[in-house]
């Protein structure tokens, strides 16, 4: 093939063009919040069947706990594994070195401590501000806000630490957008996906912990809450998610995506279709219904959005996509993933109607669909990446490609009984409550889904457990017990 | 020589067809969906006049605005610079860089 306009010469080169050793430390931050995530949500699982071994202990309550699972696995695991898999990818799409190593250091050191900071104010800030000399302080300097975490679903970072993370962000961007910005030619979609989620981001970000603490109140909050929280999902984990499949799939079955066209009638899709869709998290409240119906039919547009998309990675797959799903481990990942993204999608537009409103909203439907989407499809995506790229970072193949097959049926399959049972969950609790039955029949009749609920994230943490095991094994250099040479030639 | 004559002639008549195609398609898409925003935004703004609460409506309003416009423009730009002309292109030229930097050893 001649050489095209987008193709550098290999001495262009530069010969360190990956910093190999910050994208192994982003992972193994990653891995220590994903398990810290899971432990915290294997608590407050524990509790909704009152089995909680830490009945009482303030600091472990499952109050503050839950926030921990939720902000763990946003900003502790995909925030971290997305950041690492970037310092691999972006360099390799553009052929340009990130702006500045030092300044990749120093924002994985500062993302850490934003992290962690989260957690101390979500743990241990509820306590502290209860202490008479912190509320002499409060008075004294009249601290408008608390200590502890922000009245918001995943904006409960301490209001101290919001500042400070914006700033990250910001410089995330910067050091990221000056290598794409190097680049020459027509751009790959996944660059365009990368792009728009560093603005994305930036400015979710903004908007969710800024607007409420100090601009806007009452129901206006609320409907940037709902902005905020559903844009999150849609606006910084989406196009990372997508933007990395775009990049690891064509690698991975060594051909190109079915049709580049199609990628960006998705990716423009996303960006004029998705910003306006939170709304739907407030139905039937004092928000114009005019607004309502907006988030509701571009909620239902995302869908055919989404159908592009999928449509798009099944194309590329082929007639032998069932050989690559079975013998090549990050593929099952990824179209695993992507079938979970289909349905999360397709309940989506569902559950956004009014109609349906009336019977899931605020029951386990929710919750079974948050964790669909957050761990059915984007930490699938991360774990397949992360089985690809380590054994290329430790430059050894995986001590057991068994294990790795463990993860995957105890990590999708855990995940899809949990999905399952959950929604049934909520179809129950609606009911118990449209029917108006005390509020004890309700939580009673919920409790065997709580228990298979327990089992279902047992089953998940275990996989997760399979998965650290092998990783430690190889990072340690044992010997390979591998089993299935197929399998271990594809993850390799 | 006649035969390259009569498939241009050809080719001019399908690419005339197709653009054809194309306008009446958007003119269908257009025409409802302009109707459509028109309908709303009269809406949107009695209600921001007519209320004291007519924030509600713009808080969310201005933030998507704020979002799209921003991606409009990049569109725009993207169109104006030639990204969409060759579209398929960059999907070859990536998997090409790829082998490239794999040929050089894992630390590339």
């Amino acid at each position: 093939m001649s050489q095209s306009r987008n193709q550098p010469s290999a001495r262009a080169v530069p010969a360190d063009l990956v910093d190999e050793k910050i994208v192994i430390a982003y992972y193994m931050a990653a891995l220590t919040f994903i398990t810290i995530s899971m432990l915290a949500g294997l608590l407050v699982a524990l509790q909704l069947v009152r089995w909680n071994p830490f009945n009482g202990a303030e600091l472990l309550s499952p109050g503050r706990w839950r926030m921990i699972h939720t902000n763990a696995i946003a900003y502790g695991f995909l925030a971290n594994a997305f950041l690492g898999t970037l310092h691999w990818a972006v360099p390799r799409l553009t052929f340009h070195k990130v702006a500045s190593k030092a300044l990749s250091w120093f924002i994985f050191y500062a993302w850490q401590v934003i992290v962690l900071a989260t957690a101390a104010g979500i743990v241990i800030g509820p306590t502290l501000q209860d202490q008479p000399w912190v509320m002499e302080l409060a008075k004294q300097t009249h601290l408008p806000m608390g200590l502890g975490a922000q009245g918001l679903e995943w904006g409960e970072t301490p209001f101290w630490i919001d500042p400070v993370a914006l700033l990250g962000l910001l410089l995330v961007a910067v050091n990221f957008m000056v290598p794409i910005g190097r680049s020459k030619g027509p751009m790959y979609v996944t660059l365009w996906y990368f792009m728009a989620a560093f603005v994305w981001t930036f400015l979710t970000y903004a908007m969710g912990n800024l607007l409420p603490e100090y601009a806007v109140a009452g129901t206006s909050a609320g409907a940037i809450g709902g902005l905020f929280i559903h844009d999150l999902v849609g606006l910084f984990v989406t196009p990372l998610g997508w933007g990395l499949m775009y990049y690891f799939v064509p690698i991975l079955l060594k051909k190109p995506i079915w049709s580049h066209g199609l990628s960006l009638v998705g990716f423009w899709g996303l960006a004029f279709f998705y910003p306006l869709q939170g709304i739907h998290h407030f139905l039937y409240t004092p928000i114009p219904m005019f607004l309502q119906y907006g988030a509701v039919i571009s909620t239902i547009a995302v869908e055919l959005v989404v159908a592009t998309v999928v449509i798009n990675f099944f194309g590329t797959l082929g007639s032998k996509g069932y050989d690559q799903f079975v013998n090549n481990l990050p593929i099952r990942y990824f179209y695993t993933g992507m079938v979970f993204y289909f349905i999360t999608c397709f309940q989506c537009a569902l559950q956004v109607t009014l109609t349906f409103q009336k019977l899931i909203h605020f029951t386990d439907w929710v919750v079974g669909h948050a964790h669909l989407v957050m761990f059915g499809v984007f930490s699938l995506w991360l774990f397949g990446i992360m089985i690809y790229l380590f054994p290329r970072l430790l430059g050894r193949p995986w001590y057991s490609q068994k294990l790795l097959t463990y993860h995957y049926w105890l990590s999708a399959g855990g995940l899809f009984v949990m999905f399952l049972d959950l929604t049934l969950a909520g179809v129950f609790q609606g009911w118990y409550w449209a029917s108006l039955q005390p509020w004890d029949a309700s939580t009673n009749g919920s409790t065997p889904f709580w228990i298979v609920r327990v089992f279902a994230g047992l089953a998940m943490f275990g996989g997760l457990l399979c998965f650290l095991y092998n990783l430690w094994m190889t990072a340690k250099g044992a010997e390979s017990v591998d089993e299935s040479p197929a399998l271990a030639a594809a993850a390799t | 020589m006649s035969d390259a004559r009569t498939s241009d002639v050809r080719g001019t008549a399908s690419s005339r067809r197709k653009t054809w195609i194309t306008i009446a398609m958007a003119v269908l898409i257009l025409i409802p969906s302009l109707y459509g925003f028109a309908g709303k935004f009269i809406e949107f703004v009695h209600i921001y006049r007519g209320t004291g609460g007519g924030e509600f409506a713009v808080a969310p309003i201005l933030n998507y605005l704020l979002a799209s416009a921003g991606f409009f423009c990049m569109l725009l730009w993207a169109a104006w610079n030639g990204m969409f002309r060759d579209v398929e292109q960059p999907k070859i030229d990536f998997l090409e860089n790829e082998r490239l930097l794999d040929r050089r050893g894992p630390a590339a």
